[in-house]
């Protein structure tokens, strides 16, 4: 079955060109192609994954590109991670595309929407086969582009034009460093195929120097990708995309692939102490960091993309302290809750259409089916016991622990503290109290909404069973096997306290939280008033992007403009002096024309003569 | 015949041709420029003679070349006050230096 | 059979010529269809050259060479001596040069549908041109190539001068003036060459200046041959442009006819980049060398300047002259690489730009066609009339800023990689321009199909229709299948390459 995965990314191209040909003949109708063609890639992605726990890692190249002697491999690689991201991400955007057909019904340009979600689909699936870093970067930036037009689907509002730009410019950024990472790599090991690099890197034939720089440039590229500061600000800007989109690209897969990358990348990250330094800081920092804002954000999607910052930065946090298997494995169960929540909150959109938790509230019981739903979601990202989250975040923080970084373990401890709160605040302001909606009919999805999310809610719950301290380890055993040496522990010890604090921390936060906005007992602005100036600061997600416009827009901006000056006066100026001293001897030559002919003739004369004269100097030679 | 060296006959043409050279380059009245240029014709008509007597080669293809050069500047010669004539009718002046409507 | 293909192919636009020349001047369609019709022959031709070189024909079969020109007397020595030949040939580099032309002259030669007057005269310089660009692709020595480069400057005055926008005029006097000193420069090494060593063929020019003094006369110095190189790099600078001689191309981006826009960014940039391949790199290697810091200098400089300058453009048609002058400092930069990533890399981003930039023009001439304006403040939301439309330019877009899959990314990538090699300073500094060219790319693109449709296109827009797909469809096409097998393009190349590389002393 591995030999035909290729097909796996094929499938959703189909869907991609034969909706995008068809224009809008089929509306509604066009779902069907796309639901159709990625349950095949679902099959198939299941199949091999079934297949890959028997046999060894497949892969096969076939040239791409000859640069004098050497050739440059495309192919495609099925090794235990490519095999679990392939299930992933073709079970999440099968469940998103069905759930679309609910949530976008009605939608003029529909089954374009279909189209993009094909070629998100088709780039997400190419990423992960990638055999090599140049085809990973390939299909990296194709991922964004998939990305930026799904954002810019409502392409008449001009936030989502502003969004969709921002989203592929930042990621840009990222991906520039990991194009210039991926390039210095070339040049250090003379290959861009992951194994040769590793033996390179194993082999200790780059100095250390080198080998930082360019895990930290990928890292950037990691950055970009997932949202990590300080390059984030696109995500939160990004859920101007359609719901369904924020659920499978700026969630679950896309988001993820700056994961995945340090996860693909990891011998060549353990090899430098300060990359990984770099790594777990970076994480560290941005979970807490995005926790914070998701604290006061009253815009349902906002805040869950806050937390997919923070969530992302925790995997990444996993990842720097050498928690390979950790941050696998959250990026897995992240994937289905956090999915089960977007899901789940444009499931309140559809139902309420208005995306200000402000305005909900008392949703319990008028969504029957949703509120149960979201509530899963908001227990498993909450760390609440023996649900999903709960064992990938104490796997993290295990790891945090066991590498002996206590300042990020604190760090982390806070921020599940604070996830916790923020979630349940969320959850609170939407489905407890008394309805704040001006909204009098509101209505349950339909049954093709809700499916996707029950599948979803089932993973979130069991998800975290394939790894856990009492029933073995199944899942880090499978990824690091045959490669104890690259990738470390399958599993990290830690003292059993840790579990015991991560549990006790999250019921704090959904305990605090229940206070403050179901029951009310503590007022809400018993920490800081509303207008407070903190309360501002993180209010404007501490004004990032207005520094990055007053600073980077204005510099470049500036620097535009002296250009410009350049261009109309030194550019320019250069120009009009030589066509104007051009003028100027034409203008004197005239002058030398008068119309005597007599003078012409003395002028020829004399001519005649200087030549003689020097005829009879030379000797009629001119050496 | 032989008492008059060549130099004789070369100093002549040159004393000629400087005349008129002179007379074309200063003169204002386009007549004697006209005639200066035509004692410049008969000083190089002169050389041409006196080198087909006295030449390193004496042939008679010299004294051809003068006749025909004699034929070209009366031909000249007609031509040139013919459109003096007519400049003359147009412009009422014969002055070189007023006939530049060929200036910049 | 041949040995006449190369001159049949050169001179078979002249088929069209003659038939538009009989034709009467007001017969407008017949005029367009047989002007058309006219570049179908050269395009046959050089497919047929391309099927034959992957049957494994040698390219060097198709060289013709007759005697034409020949100056003193000096057949005793040598007969070869200070004789001009009208000799042509083919390797893999002008192959590719002239496959892009002969597509992109008879894309250009349908979209010029939107000329609105004096088609006669139109179609006949336009096919003059095109005997003038196949014409430099495939000389095979330096007065020839003159005449040819020459015979292509005089049609493009007159086609930009007459048909084009506002300021026409202007436009084509300053792209005379650039080109003729460009052209000056060029004359002037040319002919001393040929005086002292009495010969212009670039082989054998190439042999003679890298295995050293055989030359009869004068033996030239070496300060002479840095001289020559330099001037030789000059003059193809003016042509590519590289900053700061770009003015002139930006004017032409903007005023010339959309279709003729196609023809100047697709092919007559190109010359430029070629140029400095063949007679920089081909004959003076070992000076080439130590000059190559200065064209990547230049080529860092173009890049950035230009994109830097996009930024701040409000027409369309400007923004896409300035990232003109940014790719070319790619261009540069491949070429200033001296490895084989970076030639490479160079010679697929004139390829890639070509195409790139004559779907975008094509693209620029339909746009004004509908909306009778370029300017970015002008338009916006253009996705809800003109879906298809907007989708092309998108797409025409992200190929300019290199996304995988078209062609314009594996091109930036090479130059990069070849670039990060040799000089890793300018490379990281020219990385800047990566990000740019997506900013100000999306922020032209956006402008126009994003956001709310303003007054001037409410109006229901007739989208792209019958014969307009065809230009965007092939190109577009041909983008994407280089983008997603470069090797299609990159074989043909790989002699070339080698023999440059043997001559450049390896990597």
């Amino acid at each position: 079955m591995m030999e035909n995965a290729w097909l796996i990314p094929i499938f959703p191209l189909v869907t991609f060109l034969v909706l995008l040909l068809s224009g809008r003949r089929w509306r509604e109708q066009g779902a069907y192609i796309g639901i159709l063609l990625t349950l095949a890639s679902f099959i198939l992605s299941l199949l091999v994954l079934i297949e890959r726990f028997k046999e060894p890692t497949y892969k096969v190249t076939i040239d791409w590109l000859s640069i004098g002697g050497t050739q440059l491999t495309a192919g495609f690689e099925i090794n235990q991670l490519n095999a679990l991201m392939l299930v992933i991400v073709s079970l999440v955007s099968l469940l998103v595309q069905i759930y679309s057909k609910g949530y976008m019904y009605g939608e003029e340009r529909f089954s374009i929407f279909y189209a993009y979600l094909g070629f998100f689909t088709f780039a997400m699936l190419g990423l992960v086969m990638a055999p090599n870093l140049l085809q990973l970067y390939f299909f990296w930036e194709l991922v964004g582009v998939g990305s930026f037009l799904l954002i810019g689907f409502y392409f008449y509002k001009q936030e989502a034009k502003k969004a969709a730009k921002k989203a592929f410019i930042m990621t840009r950024i990222g991906d520039v460093g990991l194009l210039i990472g991926v390039i210095l790599l070339f040049w250090e090991t003379g290959s861009f195929e992951y194994g040769e690099i590793f033996q390179a890197v194993q082999a200790g034939e780059i100095s250390v120097g080198r080998l930082t720089l360019i895990a930290v440039l990928i890292f950037i590229g990691a950055v970009g990708k997932s949202g990590q500061f300080p390059l984030h600000t696109w995500l939160p800007d990004a859920m101007e995309g359609p719901t369904p989109v924020s659920a499978l690209i700026h969630a679950a897969t896309m988001v993820a692939a700056g994961v995945y990358l340090v996860a693909t990348m990891f011998p060549l990250f353990l090899a430098s102490v300060t990359a990984m330094h770099v790594v777990a800081v970076t994480g560290g920092f941005t979970a807490i960091f995005a926790a914070s804002i998701a604290l006061v954000q009253k815009d349902v999607k906002r805040v869950l993309a806050y937390s997919t910052i923070s969530q992302l930065g925790f995997m990444m946090l996993a990842l720097g302290t050498a928690g390979y298997v950790a941050g696998v494995f959250h990026l897995m169960t992240h994937a289905f809750f956090k999915a089960l929540l977007f899901l789940a909150a444009g499931s309140v959109i559809h139902a309420i259409h208005t995306q200000n938790i402000e305005k909900m509230g008392g949703l319990w019981k008028r969504l029957n089916w949703t509120g149960p739903l979201f509530l899963i979601g908001t227990l498993a990202i909450s760390g609440f016991p023996l649900l999903s989250g709960f064992f990938s975040k104490d796997e993290i923080l295990m790891s945090a622990w066991e590498h002996g970084d206590y300042l990020l373990f604190t760090l982390a401890v806070i921020t599940s503290f604070l996830t916790a709160f923020y979630m349940f605040r969320l959850f609170f302001m939407i489905f407890a109290g008394e309805s704040r909606s001006s909204v009098n009919q509101v209505k349950e999805s339909p049954s093709i909404m809700l499916l996707p999310m029950f599948v979803l809610a089932l993973l979130a719950v069991i998800s975290g069973y394939i790894q856990t301290p009492w029933f073995g380890t199944f899942l880090g055993d499978w990824l690091v096997e045959g490669n104890e040496k690259l990738l470390g522990a399958s599993h990290n010890e830690g003292p059993v306290w840790i579990m015991f604090m991560a549990v006790f921390v999250s019921l704090a936060g959904i305990l605090l939280a229940y206070m403050m906005y179901a029951k009310k007992k503590i007022p809400r602005d018993w920490l800081f008033k509303e207008n407070s100036k903190l309360y501002k600061v993180i209010d404007n997600k501490y004004f990032i992007d207005e520094i990055y416009f007053f600073t980077v827009g204005y510099a470049i901006k500036g620097f535009s403009l002296f250009l410009s000056y350049i261009e109309k006066f030194i550019v320019g100026g250069l120009i009009s002096t030589v066509t104007s001293s051009i003028e100027g001897l034409g203008k004197i030559g005239s002058k030398l024309q008068t119309g005597q002919v007599q003078q012409y003739g003395m002028i020829a004369f004399l001519g005649l003569a200087v030549l003689l004269v020097i005829f009879a100097l030379t000797g009629g030679y001119l050496r | 015949m032989t008492g008059v060296p060549l130099s004789a006959y070369l100093v002549l043409a040159l004393v000629l041709f400087c005349i008129g050279l002179y007379g074309a380059l200063v003169k204002r009245n386009v007549v004697i420029v006209l005639i200066s240029i035509e004692l410049m014709l008969n000083a190089a008509n002169i050389n041409l003679v006196a080198f087909s007597k006295f030449g390193v080669t004496p042939s008679i293809t010299g004294q051809v070349f003068s006749l025909f050069t004699i034929t070209i500047a009366a031909a000249e010669a007609a031509v040139g006050l013919a459109i003096l004539m007519a400049l003359y009718r147009n412009r009422k002046t014969v002055n070189v230096d007023e006939m530049d409507s060929m200036k910049h | 059979m041949n040995v006449y293909l190369l001159s049949l192919l050169v001179f078979s636009p002249l088929l069209g010529i003659v038939m538009v020349a009989i034709m009467p001047k007001k017969e407008e369609r017949t005029i367009k269809q047989f002007g058309f019709f006219g570049t179908l022959p050269p395009l046959i031709l050089s497919l047929f050259l391309f099927s034959q070189y992957y049957s494994g024909v040698a390219l060097s079969s198709f060289d013709t060479k007759i005697n034409w020109i020949r100056f003193g007397n000096l057949a005793m020595y040598d007969p070869k001596l200070f004789t001009v030949n009208f000799e042509l040939g083919l390797d893999g580099l002008s192959l590719i040069f002239i496959l892009l032309t002969t597509i992109v002259s008879s894309l250009a030669a349908m979209a010029s549908i939107y000329i609105k007057q004096e088609w006669k005269g139109y179609y006949l310089l336009f096919l003059i041109l095109e005997i003038g660009m196949l014409g430099v692709f495939t000389a095979e020595n330096l007065i020839l190539f003159f005449i040819f480069f020459e015979m292509t400057l005089i049609p493009t005055f007159f086609l930009i001068g007459r048909w084009g926008f506002l300021e026409k005029e202007k436009a084509s006097y300053s792209f005379l003036i650039y080109n003729g000193i460009g052209s000056a420069v060029l004359l002037v090494a040319i002919l001393i060459l040929f005086a002292r060593t009495g010969t212009t063929n670039i082989e054998a020019l190439s042999q003679m200046m890298t295995m050293g003094g055989v030359s009869l006369f004068a033996p030239i110095s070496g300060s002479m041959k840095y001289g020559l190189c330099l001037a030789f790099i000059i003059a193809f600078a003016i042509k590519l442009p590289v900053f700061p001689f770009h003015s002139w191309m930006v004017r032409v981006h903007a005023e010339a006819p959309p279709s003729i826009v196609m023809i100047h960014a697709g092919v007559l940039l190109k010359i430029g980049a070629y140029g400095i391949i063949r007679f920089g790199m081909g004959i003076f290697p070992e000076q080439y060398k130590s000059l190559a810091f200065i064209v990547v200098l230049f080529g860092v400089l173009s890049l950035l300047y230009g994109a830097f300058l996009a930024l701040l453009q409000t027409d369309f048609k400007l923004v896409l002259a300035y990232s003109s002058v940014s790719h070319m400092g790619i261009v540069m930069m491949g070429l200033g690489a001296l490895n084989e990533s970076g030639i490479q890399g160079a010679i697929f981003q004139v390829i890639s730009h070509g195409l790139i930039a004559a779907l975008l023009f094509f693209l620029v001439g339909v746009l004004y066609e509908r909306t009778g304006t370029t300017m970015l403040t002008k338009l916006g939301g253009l996705t809800k009339s003109m879906p298809i439309f907007s989708g092309l330019l998108l797409a025409g877009g992200m190929a300019s800023l290199g996304l995988p899959g078209m062609s314009g990314f594996i091109s930036e990538f090479m130059v990069f990689l070849g670039l990060f090699k040799s000089q890793p300073l300018f490379a990281a500094i020219g990385a800047l321009g990566l990000v740019l060219t997506a900013v100000y790319m999306l922020r032209a693109v956006l402008m126009i199909t994003f956001g709310k449709s303003n007054s001037l296109v409410e109006k229901e827009k007739h989208d792209l229709k019958g014969l307009e797909f065809v230009p965007t469809v092939v190109l577009l096409g041909l983008i994407i299948s280089v983008g997603v097998y470069p090797n299609l393009l990159g074989g043909p190349l790989q002699e070339t390459i080698d023999a440059m590389m043997l001559a450049l002393g390896g990597r």
